[in-house]
């Protein structure tokens, strides 16, 4: 026998051997191409694809966060304080209508920001309803908040009962207020890049290792968020017809859950070395950036004389 | 160094002549939570200006001897000393030893996910050089000139989730670069990479070597090898070291290339750089 009769013999030894099944061309659609009967998507579906939009929307904040605006040429620190002081204000005010010039100071500000007004605006009343509408229903209703029944909703021991008027306006003041300061930190978010904004939190007296850790906690979030993903896409091209909503989905996101904290175990494991190989001994030292401009100090005095006039205003409306 | 019963290898540590190897790992023994060996009595020397690729198969040990000769691990058995000094456990929590360790030895890991930690490229680069105390001005002198050098001074203020892996790479390389290193450890540089990057980093790794940098790469690529290598150390899938040559020596050798599987009996192995074609 020849080296090469000899090769090709050893070659179609360690030639993995095929099983019958999986060299048979099976018709796997249904041939006539019609259509089936539709689901809507899972919980496991919604929750990864909201995984994936939130990567979405972080990537679309860091591009307006450099976009060339009136917040994004605002030194990170000053913006900040500004954002601290003008919270005390809204916390503070209690005229609707000085609550209502604030709200409208800080949509026009957005605007004044490259920011979309819409998806502004979208992105704050999509967590006023979630995190103050459930709460403050209550005291809408006169068995909370006594007073003029402008809806009544059923009687007892023959008074009527349903919503009352300072009911309403007191949850109308609370909604208002969480509204603006809302929209106050959204502004500062997604006018501010997330290194500069840690190095802000950084200034302000913020322990360097807590910033360190956060700042790896966001960095490494994306990636798990892409492995999660993954990891469903994979079950999910492996999964013919309608996912099930049963035990093995409940199962396949308790094995995912322990996959993923495999992972990051591993990557916490790799990233310290990476650390260490680069020096690092438990005190993490960073680039800082302090360069304070006439534009800051000209956004503090028209901060600080904005918050005087809304106090001044909403004293003269009284309450 | 002395580990575990070596009292001879703090001796051995002395370095009496700049001729003489600067890395020195002495029947390593390693495994992974005591059950699974990675290290399996390896012995290796790493002399001053050499190019040195780690060569075999998936799972053979040549990462785990890397992170040991980064002192990022320590062998359960055996010694080991860099520039003179034994590395240890204990002896990396001086901090003269660590600090001037970590400044001389740099490491280019595989995953570079796990290098590249920071929330932007200009803080990641800038990492190593201020933990070893350099000032602000100058880190970020040397961040300009290495980013520069590297092309991807437009990377700066990008977030790491925005990189692809060929930019990835180039930031975990100027991550170390940065540090100017005398020593440089790549672990797999050209996996998961395209062929232009590819090309790209072995230009860069043949550059470094050129200037005098001493570089270690664990590989089972055999294609570039005798441009980026002066010589190979070749692991058997039994995580010891089998061989030792020059790359037109390890590669004329397809008997060793078949049974440590860097070879298939159908691979087609890279010319030679002198003589004829190494196909077989």
């Amino acid at each position: 026998m020849t080296d090469a009769q000899a090769n090709a013999a050893s070659s179609q030894r360690d030639r993995p051997v095929v099983p019958q099944w999986l060299l048979q061309q099976d018709m796997a659609m249904c041939p006539c191409g019609c259509i089936g009967k539709r689901k809507r998507g899972s919980y496991l579906t919604k929750t990864i694809q909201g995984g994936s939009k939130l990567l979405q929307q972080v990537m679309f904040g860091e591009d307006v966060a450099t976009a060339r605006g009136l917040l994004q040429r605002i030194d990170p620190r000053v913006k900040l304080l500004s954002l601290i002081g003008l919270l005390v204000v809204a916390g503070l005010s209690h005229s609707m209508i000085a609550l209502g010039v604030m709200y409208a100071a800080t949509i026009v500000l957005a605007s004044a920001s490259a920011l979309p007004v819409s998806f502004f605006i979208k992105r704050v009343w999509l967590f006023v309803p979630i995190f103050t509408g459930i709460v403050v229903l209550p005291a809408t209703l006169s068995v909370v908040t006594p007073g003029d029944i402008v809806l009544t909703l059923w009687h007892w021991n023959g008074d009527p009962q349903g919503f009352t008027q300072q009911g309403l306006v007191a949850a109308g003041r609370v909604v208002a207020r969480v509204a603006v300061s809302i929209s106050l930190v959204v502004l500062l978010t997604l006018t501010t890049p997330w290194i500069r904004l840690l190095a802000a939190l950084r200034s302000l007296g913020v322990p360097r290792i807590f910033i360190l850790i956060i700042g790896m906690a966001y960095r490494y979030i994306f990636l798990l968020l892409t492995s999660v993903t993954d990891m469903y896409q994979a079950r999910q091209a492996r999964t013919p017809g309608t996912p099930k909503h049963d035990r093995s989905a409940r199962a396949f996101l308790g094995a995912s859950v322990g996959a993923l904290l495999g992972k990051a175990s591993q990557l916490s494991e790799e990233v310290h070395q990476a650390m260490t190989a680069r020096g690092f001994r438990g005190e993490a030292k960073t680039l800082e950036i302090h360069q304070p401009r006439a534009i800051d100090a000209y956004y503090v005095f028209a901060v600080v004389i904005f918050g005087m006039a809304i106090l001044i205003g909403d004293h003269l409306l009284g309450r | 160094m002395a580990v575990d019963g070596n009292p001879d290898a703090s001796a051995s540590c002395h370095l009496s002549q700049p001729t003489e190897p600067i890395l020195v790992a002495t029947g390593l023994h390693y495994s992974y939570l005591d059950r699974y060996p990675a290290l399996n009595d390896v012995s290796v020397e790493i002399r001053r200006g050499e190019r040195v690729a780690l060569l075999g198969a998936n799972g053979c040990g040549k990462s785990t001897l890397l992170k040991v000769l980064d002192g990022l691990i320590f062998p359960a058995k055996g010694a080991y000393c860099a520039f003179g000094q034994e590395v240890t456990e204990d002896t990396m929590e001086d901090v003269q030893m660590s600090e001037g360790f970590r400044s001389r030895v740099g490491f280019v890991f595989q995953n570079s996910d796990a290098q590249v930690f920071s929330p932007t490229v200009r803080e990641e680069i800038a990492f190593g050089p201020l933990q070893l105390g350099l000032s602000r001005e100058d880190t970020t002198g040397r961040v300009e000139d290495v980013t520069a050098m590297l092309g991807i001074t437009d990377l700066l203020d990008r977030a790491p989730y925005q990189l692809s892996g060929g930019q990835k790479k180039k930031v975990a390389i100027a991550t170390v670069l940065v540090m100017g290193p005398e020593v440089l450890l790549f672990d797999e540089p050209t996996a998961a990479l395209d062929p232009r990057t590819q090309y790209w980093l072995m230009d860069l790794i043949e550059q470094l070597g050129q200037s005098g940098k001493t570089i270690v790469h664990a590989t089972h690529d055999l294609n570039a090898l005798h441009r980026i290598a002066d010589r190979c150390v070749v692991f058997s899938e039994d995580h010891t070291i089998v061989a030792e040559g020059t790359p037109e020596q390890t590669l004329a050798d397809r008997d060793l290339l078949l049974g440590v599987n860097l070879i298939h009996e159908q691979s087609i192995l890279p010319r030679l750089r002198s003589g004829p074609a190494g196909c077989v």
